[in-house]
């Protein structure tokens, strides 16, 4: 964990990741928490890569984040990309207090188009759960196995695409976001109000350039002037 | 017990049972929209990918575990079904219909349900009244199925009899699965299905609308 210096009254904290990658058996676990009245962004300092796994063993990435009272954490990791024959089982366990703040993005890529990577075979597993209170509001459980590629070209699944997102944002102005974050949500995009001050979108684009183009604006919407570096313009 | 038991789920899965599913589209309005559903082979993949890798298995599940739960444990699975739905339209599919189906189960049938989303009602609701669990999963995906087949007929230039081979062409899939989720736990809920998702959501704002999701 890297802490860039710097006079501001948000701290950065930024994960790097020293093997270069997750691949089969690897077994990662992060706690963070921001403290009473803090405001802590957290960031990665290069996209997350999924290689292939080995011996067939998962890879296991478990990060539990927390928000005291008052609090304000933006989760904003690079995007997470997966490489052929990969194995992720990947928790994201989110504890917040009634009044904290919270903003999260979690994109994934199947794949670089550009590298002319494709993901014919892996296995996906990733959970977010977010409580509040210690009440449960919110999960999601994404799972793709075997053929991903195969999986993601039809129209039910990605519609052909090679990347998506999902944002989450737990804030009293949700509602006033919902308009504006859809005016610059893609036709394969969607945001919705999962309670007055739950907002959840999920994105997919044909490949993380796109993706981009539409996280950006999105994220500088919703995270204001605080965002790190990676996700600036 | 066996032909009782199918007469209730027969009952409880049918369209005629009030819990309003013919108002529920779990998003296919804007995917027909789009125009990615638009024949019956197009609506069948849809369908099929919808059962297998979103909303049926992961019902499917809530249902199973609902079932085998003790009454102290159905809250925490309840709680599981409402955190897992991805939009507001979706939340109301699943609440509005579990609270008319435990309404109406409970006035005829008797046994105490409380507000429970649908899959987890009618889990516990099978539970209470003895009935089998695999069938019980099969008869609701098979409603869910044939709730969706109609809901493309109004939708699609599709016809009554189109829809029903679609219908007919799911049944061996709707029996795997309920094979298969009547022993799994939460840990192995997990969806693919993100443009259905996606389309849920965006039918919020659908300009003119013949359902509530």
């Amino acid at each position: 964990m890297l802490f860039p210096r710097g006079p501001r009254e948000v701290v950065q904290a930024v994960m790097l990741n020293t093997s270069g990658g997750v691949t089969g058996g690897d077994h990662l676990e992060a706690q963070i928490t921001a403290g009473p009245g803090s405001a802590l962004t957290v960031t990665s300092q290069a996209a997350e890569r999924i290689y292939r796994s080995g011996d067939g063993r998962d890879g296991q990435v478990i990060n539990r984040i927390a928000a005291e009272t008052g609090a304000t954490l933006h989760w904003l990791p690079q995007e997470t990309i997966v490489f052929d024959g990969a194995r992720l089982d990947r928790r994201l366990d989110i504890d917040l207090t009634d009044d904290a703040h919270f903003l999260m993005v979690e994109p994934i890529l199947f794949g670089r188009l550009a590298m002319g990577e494709t993901v014919q075979q892996a296995h996906i597993r990733d959970h977010i759960t977010l409580r509040r209170g210690g009440k449960l509001i919110f999960a999601d459980r994404t799972r793709l196995t075997d053929d991903v590629q195969a999986l993601l070209d039809r129209a039910a699944t990605g519609g052909s695409a090679r990347a998506m997102a999902s944002v989450l944002m737990v804030r009293p102005d949700a509602e006033t976001m919902l308009p504006k974050l859809r005016a610059l949500l893609p036709e394969t995009g969607g945001a919705t109000l999962l309670a007055p001050d739950i907002l959840f979108a999920r994105i997919l684009a044909p490949d993380g350039h796109d993706l981009r183009t539409t996280l950006i604006p999105a994220l500088h919407l919703l995270g204001g002037a605080d965002l790190p570096r990676t996700w600036m313009l | 017990m066996s032909i009782e038991a199918d007469l209730i789920l027969a009952q409880w899965l049918s369209p005629a049972y009030p819990v309003g599913a013919f108002s529920y589209s779990h998003g296919l309005e804007q995917v027909v929209a789009d125009g990615a559903a638009r024949d019956a082979g197009s609506f069948s993949q849809w369908l099929s990918d919808i059962l297998e890798h979103g909303g049926g298995h992961s019902d499917a599940i809530l249902l199973a575990c609902a079932y085998r739960a003790e009454a102290d444990q159905v809250e925490e699975i309840d709680a599981t079904a409402r955190a897992l739905a991805p939009s507001s339209e979706r939340q109301l599919e699943t609440t509005q219909q579990g609270a008319a189906f435990a309404a109406t189960t409970e006035a005829v049938f008797g046994p105490e349900l409380g507000h429970l989303t649908y899959p987890v009602a009618l889990g516990r609701a099978a539970r209470l009244q003895g009935l089998p669990l695999e069938k019980t999963i099969a008869f609701y995906l098979h409603a869910f199925a044939s709730n969706l087949s109609s809901a493309a007929i109004r939708l699609v230039p599709l016809g009554q009899t189109e829809g029903q081979k679609v219908l007919h062409a799911l049944l061996p899939l709707c029996q795997s699965i309920a094979g298969s989720a009547q022993h799994m736990t939460l840990d192995d809920i997990g969806s693919s299905v993100f443009a259905a998702d996606i389309a849920s959501m965006r039918h919020e704002s659908l300009y003119s609308r013949l359902f509530r999701s």
